[in-house]
């Protein structure tokens, strides 16, 4: 029966979509390894090759290692909280309550938002003075034009990380719920009966269940942090200083400011890398703990 | 009535968390339906309404104009996204051997790059293959970006919810491997295909980057172009009434979207994944 | 059976539609300019991508204003135009170079100043030749040069624009200042009685970096220009360096700016527009910007009072100050352009001294007009712009001779000492050299 359904001819069908792939996504890339080894500028065709200099550039001058422990603390904050309060989100909205359709979508509106439209609504948030958090702060009788949290080296890196996880909360949360449904119900009745607590009910039954759901966030949380750009280019512009600067952030500026293509190149392959290993380690292991759970 | 003072309180807790969630939100919509020159503290939510700043938006954006090019852009992507990301977790899902885990992997390794970084050889290439660089442009980008994470949900779905022995009655009557495909196989993907189109449609709607790249007429550009040039007005430098009113024009349609769709893009959004 | 196979013919047919489209449509979007119009000529399209901020509605020179009336003269050219805030258009336009797909016009700057500069780009040969025009000997000697490379013209800039310090007249007499500071020391003395009446003496957008060359190109004026006019050219050679005295001078005379507590400490927390809304509101009595944004500062805010314009004197008492004064952006053409007739037709037409576009365009214009004979539009002005054209005593932005990434640095690491770090003006400098020393090879 299995022979007759699956043919190898099927694998006509992947043919548009991975044309497409190599086309427009994986030989650019390869490109772009071509470049780390050369000192293109971005625009004069004519360039030279010069081996492994830019790579040693890049860590010579310590861009590359504030770029890049600005990337992970953004990644690590992004994470953990995104995830934490859809979890926690998601075990709220998954009670047996009503208006949980308005919650929903409460829940869900600000991921419909563009980024651009993100960074305008949050710098307004963010502004000193007449913002919104300065002036909530003052009905409670703080100064708000001192809090300017864009603007301060200890917060800035906080500030935009925390935009992003507000704009990923809705989807977290859904993909959470969506797992949540998917625990039977009689399991839970079977729980209660043997008299185990909420407690005990959500770390052996809902927790374990959950293991699909938690995996694919985490995963996509990762990658999304690891990528981080746009509120950095947005609103902070790298700054105060680097302070905001992400590796993503760092290879634009590289790229299209100081018209070193190449030197970007070179920090963008190192990203990859970093990205892939980051994210095939974090999975293998997710996916072992899914199987043992 | 102990579970009803706790509901209540689980009610409050809700409420209160979501209220700070939408508070951002609902400031900018507040003052988007200020007058422009309204330059008081936003906070006094919803004091004033007037349309005029959207008038002002709505025309400045040329929002019409801007709208049709968002809609033609998304929806062509959107239709090929789901056609040949389909089509291609098909044999990746059915097919257990070395090749469709090389596949897989392949595909999903593209979720890692970020577009922004292999911008210029991607404009390279698409010159390189003598692609005019034009309206429709964007296209080719957006479809090419929505193929790793399209593939995935689809290849979780099949793989866990389409037994095999759907196609059986089909393959007795004969019918080849297309229309085994089309006619079977496919109508049961409705529900990833929902969170394909919402996923992607979102954000193939709200990208700007590939818009700006290639498209180079102001008749041309959909809406989030458009509103890059709300960045910096002259004549009222913080023009925040305005610039809120075109965020909430931009999203409109979107919004529409969702308040007609809602159960699928809460509900529907992950089915495939979540139980892959 | 029958009925079946039409049906998936019908999907096999629709399939290949869809996907043959997305390639089809990507080729069509372009073939609509070569129609004949009624007089034989061709109808052509041009395009053109500039950076800025818009004008109010309807009253944008590009957008506007332009397109409208070369259509009107030529009623067979149309013309199409984007414009787009700085660090997008940057990016937007180098791609698009780089890929050969460019508008026909576009914004350059003067020299090598911003990352889209003549010499960089007519190195690449991206950027037609525009010497034989026939305005090309109405324009400036300054201005032409500074469009030029190796002796040919690339560009035309929009004018002069010269960098300077706005200031609240109102604010200025309440706290008894009646005379403009001609120098440092009075400078510091006025902000310090503008502080002391509890008003803020200078506001600044430095959450948009780019603002922090606004103040420091004045002071350097000053402090390295002045003593050598050469300065840049010799930074090429190897002969001075952004680590002599002279930089870093201006730079810790713009910290003490903010040490001082002058420059309103929220200043990274504000982008150019909030900068500029709050001294248009009469929140701040000084404002560091240059000629090109007239319209925004003179727009009415929440405040009545008159603007007065005046250069930042870095200068020691008894000396002469001097000002950062410079070719203004402006135009180039596309070298690759299908249409350099049509594009030398509307240059010709548009910058004819006599022509209405040229006219319109001059009032308009809030730059000081490189063209001869064109007398000076804002009164604004009218003080420095005398002073700079008797005295003599200007730099360039200095920016200009540097390659694009310096400027960047400078940025970035006097950024830091905004922020409060522990940044002295010696590691700016030498964050600049550094940058200077990877980036500069010839």
């Amino acid at each position: 029966m299995n022979s007759a359904v699956l043919k190898k001819t099927m694998y006509w069908f992947v043919v548009p979509a991975l044309l497409m792939y190599l086309v427009f996504w994986i030989y650019p890339i390869l490109k772009l390894f071509q470049y780390s080894f050369s000192d293109y500028n971005g625009f004069i065709q004519d360039f030279n090759y010069i081996g492994f200099d830019n790579f040693s550039q890049i860590f010579k001058d310590g861009v590359a290692a504030t770029a890049l422990s600005n990337t992970l603390i953004y990644t690590l904050v992004f994470v953990v909280f995104s995830n934490l309060i859809a979890l926690g989100l998601a075990f709220l909205l998954n009670m047996k309550i009503r208006a949980t359709g308005l919650y929903r979508t409460a829940a869900y509106v600000p991921t419909l938002f563009s980024a651009i439209v993100v960074g305008f609504i949050w710098s307004y948030v963010y502004m000193p003075d007449s913002g919104l958090i300065a002036t909530i702060l003052s009905w409670f009788g703080y100064d708000g034009a001192n809090l300017n949290l864009l603007g301060n080296y200890d917060s800035a890196l906080y500030a935009i990380t925390s935009v992003d996880i507000w704009k990923h909360i809705g989807t977290s949360t859904v993909i959470f719920l969506a797992g949540l449904q998917t625990v039977p119900v009689d399991l839970e009745e079977a729980g209660k009966i043997d008299g185990a607590n909420a407690w005990k009910i959500t770390r052996f039954i809902r927790l374990p269940l959950l293991a699909t759901s938690i995996t694919i966030n985490l995963t996509l949380s990762l990658i999304n942090g690891l990528k981080a750009f746009d509120y950095s280019f947005i609103m902070t512009n790298g700054g105060p200083g680097r302070a905001t600067s992400t590796l993503l952030f760092e290879i634009f500026r590289m790229a299209f400011r100081e018209q070193q293509y190449g030197k970007a190149s070179a920090l963008a392959v190192v990203s990859f890398a970093l990205i892939i290993v980051l994210t095939s380690y974090f999975v293998l292991k997710m996916n072992k703990r899914e199987v043992s759970a | 009535m102990r579970s009803i003072t706790k509901k209540t309180l689980i009610h409050v807790g809700i409420s209160f968390v979501l209220l700070l969630n939408v508070l951002p939100l609902l400031i900018a919509l507040s003052s988007s339906f200020r007058s422009v020159k309204n330059m008081t503290n936003p906070m006094q939510l919803f004091s004033e309404f007037s349309l005029e700043s959207y008038k002002v938006a709505f025309t400045k954006m040329h929002f019409m104009q801007a709208l049709g090019n968002s809609l033609m852009l998304t929806v062509i992507s959107v239709i090929v996204v789901v056609l040949f990301t389909s089509m291609a977790a098909y044999p990746i899902a059915r097919l257990n051997n070395r090749l469709s885990k090389v596949l897989y992997l392949f595909f999903l390794c593209g979720l890692v790059v970020p577009s922004q970084m292999v911008i210029i050889p991607i404009v390279q290439t698409i010159q390189g293959l003598h692609i005019p660089s034009s309206q429709y442009t964007p296209i080719l980008m957006f479809i090419t970006c929505s193929i790793p994470f399209s593939s995935f949900l689809y290849t979780g779905f099949i793989k866990s919810s389409i037994p095999i022995e759907v196609e059986e009655s089909a393959l007795i009557d004969g019918a080849g491997l297309f229309r085994r495909f089309w006619q079977i196989v496919f109508p049961l993907l409705l529900p990833v295909t929902v969170s394909v189109v919402i996923t992607q449609g979102v954000w193939i709607w709200n990208d700007y980057f590939f818009n700006m790249i290639f498209i180079s007429k102001a008749a041309e550009s959909p809406l989030p172009l458009a509103m890059l040039g709300f960045m910096g007005d002259q004549t009222n430098p913080t023009a925040w009434n305005v610039l809120f009113a075109a965020c909430f024009l931009c999203a409109l349609p979107l919004l529409v979207m969702f308040a007609f769709l809602q159960k699928y893009f809460v509900g529907g959004l992950t089915v495939g994944s979540v139980k892959g | 059976m029958v009925k079946t196979k039409k049906k998936m013919t019908k999907v096999i047919a629709g399939v290949t539609v869809l996907a043959t489209s997305v390639a089809l449509l990507s080729g069509c979007g372009s073939s609509d300019n070569k129609e004949s119009g009624k007089d034989g000529s061709k109808n052509v399209t041009l395009t053109m991508v500039v950076s800025g901020n818009k004008a109010a509605d309807g009253q944008d020179f590009e957008l506007d204003v332009l397109p409208k009336m070369i259509n009107e003269k030529f009623p067979n050219i149309k013309l199409e135009v984007q414009k787009l805030p700085d660090d997008q258009y940057n990016t937007s336009i180098k791609t698009k170079l780089a890929a050969g797909e460019a508008p026909d016009f576009f914004r350059v700057w003067p020299r090598m100043g911003s990352a889209a500069s003549i010499i960089d780009l007519s190195k690449a040969g991206y950027l037609a030749d525009l010497t034989d025009l026939p305005f090309m000997s109405n324009i400036t000697d300054g201005a032409r040069t500074d469009m030029s490379n190796d002796g040919k013209v690339y560009g035309i800039a929009k004018g002069i624009d010269m960098l300077g310090t706005y200031y609240n007249k109102d604010l200025f007499a309440q706290v008894g200042v009646t005379e403009i500071p001609k120098d440092w020391e009075s400078f510091l003395a006025a902000s310090q009685k503008l502080k002391d009446a509890g008003i803020t003496p200078i506001v600044m957008g430095d959450k948009d970096p780019w603002w922090i060359q606004f103040g420091a190109y004045q002071l350097a004026a000053n402090t390295v220009y002045s003593a050598d006019k050469d300065f840049d050219l010799k930074l090429q050679t190897g002969e001075t360096k952004l680590t002599d005295p002279s930089w870093v001078k201006a730079i810790s005379m713009y910290k003490e700016l903010y040490e001082k507590g002058y420059i309103a400490k929220n200043s990274l927390g504000l982008g150019g527009p909030q900068a500029t809304q709050m001294f248009i509101d009469g929140k701040a009595a000084m404002i560091f910007d240059g000629t090109w944004d007239y319209p925004t500062l003179t727009a009415k805010g929440a405040a009545e009072f008159e603007r007065g314009f005046f250069p930042l004197p870095g200068n020691e008492k008894g000396q002469p100050v001097w000002q950062a004064v410079s070719t203004a952006a402006g135009w180039a053409v596309n070298a690759k352009t299908d249409h350099l007739e049509e594009v030398k037709q509307v240059l010709n037409y548009w910058f004819d001294s006599n022509s209405d576009l040229f006219k319109e365009w001059v009032k308009l214009n809030p730059s000081i007009s490189a063209f001869n004979g064109v007398p000076l539009n804002n009164d604004l002005y009218k003080e420095s712009y005398e002073l700079y054209q008797s005295s003599g005593n200007s730099s360039y932005f200095a920016n200009q001779m540097w390659p694009n990434g310096v400027a960047d640095n400078l940025q970035v690491k006097f950024g830091e000492i905004i922020g409060g770090r522990n940044t002295t003006a010696e590691d700016v400098a030498k964050a600049m050299q550094s940058k200077f020393d990877e980036l500069w090879k010839k």
